[in-house]
């Protein structure tokens, strides 16, 4: 007994150092979606480049895709179109959502669809094109509902609009080998 | 220099009244909505609360907040709202269940633990007590031997 007890500060020690060791290469950014598993939540917002074209999430069914969420003022997101554009390439279909930021009164900012359509044209004349189409989310509304914490992030969801993967951060050949082609594939058989 | 600081403490004041002023229909709405952006944790700039907080995600959940405390929702419904979106972890209280039981469990464990090794403790002490009084009775007389001859070993040395 007396033994046992000489041993319970160094397997305490143990125990702390091990918790501790463990939080050097843990994520905090990381959690599970709480839309995961759930219907895409119900939107009508208009096309980026077609205004009149209001998509719903009932248009969007059919087919699995990636709903990505960027944004030409969000230097990662610049990062991974020449990616996400090779992926279209492979067969990949990706529906951009546009994250646009508010515009800031006090500096008399004023939100001007013409020039952002221009800027984002040109950005992805550039960088590459990935999108089939992009979805202008200008009140953040389904990206509110969406859980979104800011750019890039990217949705998987499947032919029935239901969401079956989230990835916070650019998507480069290597996560999408390790996280999103095999659940991509998964759903496109 | 008294007045310098008097004048920045008034500078100070200005520049707070400039934030854009929210209207209520009543103080309650307001009690609610300030408790609110306080316990409701802005899921970019982990570590500060929504009320705290200027970051794009934090500002339009403040604004939700602000939407559904006007539409006359209670504490519960609001909270639900967000945690339907963003999860538990955007409340600073943790709710009860299956992963978080240990943050309960573990005080109570080590409370306990704590007050089974004091009662050892003592029951170890009153064991020890009882045996050095039974010592005394007797004093080992070699023992006082030994004591004398190694004074005696140091006397020399020095």
């Amino acid at each position: 007994m007396r033994k046992l007890a000489f041993f319970i500060p160094f397997v305490l020690f143990i125990g702390l150092s091990v918790f501790l060791f463990s939080g050097l290469f843990s994520d905090p950014m990381e959690r599970e979606s709480s839309v995961l598993n759930k219907a895409l939540p119900a939107f009508s917002l208009p096309d980026l480049q077609q205004p009149d074209n209001l998509w719903t999430a009932d248009k969007l069914k059919g087919k699995p895709y990636l709903l990505n969420v960027w944004g030409t003022w969000c230097v990662t997101c610049n990062a991974e179109l020449a990616y996400l554009t090779e992926l279209r390439e492979q067969g990949v279909m990706i529906v951009g959502l546009y994250y646009q930021q508010p515009s800031d009164a006090a500096f008399g900012e004023v939100f001007n669809l013409a020039a952002l359509q221009q800027e984002v044209a040109l950005k992805l004349e550039q960088q590459g094109d990935p999108y089939q189409w992009n979805i202008l989310d200008k009140d953040r509304s389904l990206i509110f509902d969406l859980g979104v914490t800011g750019a890039p992030e990217t949705f998987l969801i499947d032919a029935k609009g239901m969401i079956r993967y989230h990835h916070i951060g650019d998507i480069n050949p290597q996560v999408w080998q390790q996280k999103l082609a095999a659940a991509y594939q998964s759903l496109e058989e | 220099m008294k007045a310098f600081f008097l004048s920045l403490l008034l500078f100070t004041a200005t520049a707070q009244a400039s934030q854009a002023l929210i209207e209520f229909q009543n103080p309650e709405q307001q009690a609610l909505f300030k408790e609110l952006t306080q316990e409701l944790r802005c899921p970019k700039c982990q570590n500060q609360n929504i009320a705290d907080s200027n970051a794009v995600v934090a500002v339009d959940m403040r604004n939700k907040t602000l939407e559904l405390v006007q539409q006359g929702q209670d504490k519960e419904q609001v909270l639900e709202y967000m945690k339907s979106r963003y999860g538990d972890f955007v409340h600073y209280q943790p709710p009860l269940n299956k992963f978080t039981l240990i943050l309960w469990l573990l005080p109570a464990l080590m409370a306990f633990g704590l007050v089974l090794v004091l009662l050892l403790r003592r029951k170890a002490e009153r064991t020890a007590v009882a045996m050095e009084s039974g010592d005394k009775a007797q004093p080992p007389q070699q023992l006082e031997k030994q004591l004398d001859q190694l004074i005696e070993q140091y006397r020399r040395k020095s």
